[in-house]
């Protein structure tokens, strides 16, 4: 999935507050994926943005120039958003398809499916490794955590 | 050479198109906006208006089922004449009274089709061993294909859906190759238009449609017939069913006598940017319009199956941030294929995940558009529950909803807002089928306490005044036909006035959880 869609997507846990816990990427899969730019879009995301989750993500897939938060005039400034584009649009992480499968509600498990999208493109192809990321306080980073 | 710019009648040429029933007032709305229509009437499942532009505008609409170059509508026939003679008189005068109508409007029809000569990169000596090659492959007896195609316009005894004529016109359709069908279907008409030099030489086939008290009194065939001859007649020119220059399509019912000309060989409704529909396309647009889209948006269809409507969405509304969920593999795949097949691959993100456990923050989500699945799978009651509260958490206020909604579901939803019962209240009291426990004055008393007290919380006063899925308010609701049976698009926007609820958590069983 785009590192958009992951920067938006979180795992809801009931009760404790309406943004959940970002979905901390534990795979290393990336491709690059070719986007036509389009300055207008990319500028209406920036407010979307999850900045602290978006930058553990980049660290996380050790991603160069990644602007670290929205500059001033960030809407007309071409170089950041093309960074911001690149980053956002064009870096896919694990197969195009994530699923949360609930074996338990509060454990929100993202595990991939066989990818339609491998490297030749035919629909049906083979079957991913799974690769599991498993929902983490953001907050917390105890040593048990940095172990995984 | 499909991007020409086309001719286009300078003072507007009359059109009407045939919409699926319901899909009229969308319908009305697309021409005025897409079109600048003038004129613009419904009568009866179809939609006539005025308009200066060219095909390729013509071509985007995207909430009707056919489109048609008017030639003639007029007050319908009087079927209550003694002899039949009579009425084929009747039917004769529909030719022969005003012969210039036909003409001017073939020479439109003409005109629209023809390729400006310096844009077309399809030279006629191209075109032409394509169709023959057709022609050749053809092995359908004309004969059965008149006699199939008549009987299934003689079926439809009311005013149904295009789908029967559609029916009769995709067995046509099934001639050309499924390169035709697309953009090369369309220049193909142009040739045909342009290579009859002189209309004396044009060939046709008439189409016909009878409903009401016609249709008890002649057969289509019959008035097919008769049309024919007054037409060979008229102006000479020659039948051919198989392939000819012009179709005449005339619809005969009790409320009026229409006549035009196909504008496109293949209905707009059916897309050819969608490999497998899921939800007819026309529907799915309706609702993608009605969600008020804007650059931007982030929209989401979280029981997205094939993933029409984010295909339609896509298409009209670019630059939109487009999610689409699903639990079953086997829809995502296919969905998968639309987005590829459509090049919408970089535009959508396809997630299986489920709708009412969804992984996003509370108040992330501009829009939401998705057809509530009907049929035994999805129990009335506590699923359609549970999948609204979901929905209303992740959408932001002041956000909107669009829903497609089975008539069960309908009158399930509607029965509770009579109610007053909030969809949001703790327990179990709505979750039986039957609307009698809605109604129930001790189950009310029951559920009013447990809601009054987070009214109580929030600040908030007079339980009926409360919306009644918690703060989404239905702001309009359309009928609409989907063939056999009706549904209901809904509409709904989320209100500020519960929000405070719903960020506090206080409609959520507390559910503390933890992660090892």
């Amino acid at each position: 999935m785009k590192l958009l869609t992951h920067n938006l997507l979180s795992s809801h846990v009931r009760g404790v507050g309406p943004r959940g816990f970002p979905l901390r990427l534990q795979a290393t899969e990336v491709r690059i994926n070719p986007v036509e730019f389009n300055p207008d879009f990319v500028a209406r995301m920036i407010p979307k943005v999850e900045w602290a989750a978006l930058l553990e993500a980049a660290d996380t897939l050790h991603l160069v120039e990644v602007p670290k938060g929205p500059i001033e005039g960030y809407e007309h400034d071409e170089k950041f958003l093309r960074q911001m584009h690149h980053v956002l649009l064009e870096v896919r992480t694990g197969p195009s398809l994530a699923s949360l499968a609930g074996h338990s509600r509060r454990l929100p498990v993202l595990s991939s499916i066989p990818s339609p999208f491998p490297a030749g493109g035919c629909a049906g192809g083979h079957l991913a490794v799974p690769r599991v990321w498993t929902s983490v306080p953001h907050q917390s980073r105890d040593p048990q955590h940095v172990a995984e | 050479s499909y991007y020409y710019s086309g001719w286009r009648p300078a003072a507007g040429a009359r059109f009407f198109c045939t919409a699926g029933r319901g899909l009229e007032p969308f319908l009305m709305r697309e021409v005025r906006a897409r079109l600048a229509a003038t004129q613009v009437e419904y009568i009866s499942g179809k939609v006539f208006f005025t308009t200066c532009s060219d095909l390729n505008m013509l071509k985007k609409l995207k909430s009707a089922e056919r489109l048609f170059l008017l030639i003639k509508k007029q007050f319908p026939l009087n079927v209550s004449s003694v002899s039949k003679g009579k009425i084929f008189n009747e039917m004769q005068r529909l030719v022969n009274d005003d012969p210039e109508s036909w003409l001017s409007a073939i020479s439109i029809w003409k005109n629209l089709l023809e390729l400006d000569a310096k844009e077309d990169k399809l030279s006629q000596r191209d075109a032409n061993p394509l169709k023959r090659k057709v022609e050749e492959n053809d092995i359908i007896n004309p004969k059965k294909l008149k006699t199939k195609q008549m009987q299934e316009l003689q079926e439809s005894r009311e005013c149904q859906l295009e789908k029967q004529t559609d029916e009769a016109t995709v067995e046509q359709g099934d001639f050309l190759t499924n390169r035709e069908k697309s953009q090369e279907a369309f220049q193909n008409d142009a040739v045909k238009a342009v290579a009859a030099p002189n209309q004396k030489d044009l060939t046709f086939r008439v189409s016909c449609r009878c409903s009401g008290f016609v249709a008890k009194t002649f057969t289509a065939q019959e008035v097919g017939r008769v049309i024919g001859i007054a037409l060979m007649k008229q102006f000479g020119w020659k039948a051919d069913l198989r392939n000819p220059n012009l179709e005449i399509f005339i619809h005969l019912n009790d409320i009026y006598s229409v006549v035009g000309i196909p504008v496109f060989r293949v209905p707009l409704a059916s897309r050819a940017y969608i490999k497998t529909a899921g939800l007819r396309s026309t529907i799915a647009w309706a609702m993608a319009s009605l969600a008020e889209i804007k650059a931007g948006a982030f929209v989401l269809d979280p029981m997205c199956g094939l993933g029409t409507i984010l295909l339609e969405a896509a298409k009209e509304w670019p630059d939109v941030y487009y999610v689409g969920a699903d639990v079953s593999d086997s829809q995502l795949l296919g969905a998968c294929d639309n987005l590829k097949a459509a090049g919408l691959q970089d535009k959508i993100e396809l997630l299986k995940v489920s709708v009412i456990e969804l992984p996003l923050p509370s108040e992330s989500v501009d829009i939401i558009i998705s057809d509530i699945p009907f049929g035994k799978k999805f129990k009335l009651g506590k699923d359609i529950k549970n999948i609204l509260q979901e929905m209303e958490r992740v959408l932001c206020v002041g956000g909107t909803i669009v829903l497609l909604l089975s008539e069960d579901h309908h009158r399930r939803l509607q029965d509770c807002e009579r109610g007053g019962i909030p969809w949001n209240s703790k327990g179990s009291h709505t979750d039986e089928p039957g609307i009698e426990k809605c109604l129930n004055p001790g189950e009310k008393t029951d559920l009013s306490d447990t809601v009054s007290s987070s009214a109580e919380t929030s600040g908030q006063g007079d339980l009926d005044k409360m919306p009644p899925f918690g703060s989404l308010v239905p702001v309009d609701r359309y009928r609409v036909s989907l063939g056999r049976t009706g549904a209901f698009i809904c509409r709904y926007r989320k209100s500020p006035s519960s929000a405070a609820n719903v960020a506090a958590g206080l409609r959520f069983p507390v559910e503390f959880c933890f992660i090892p």
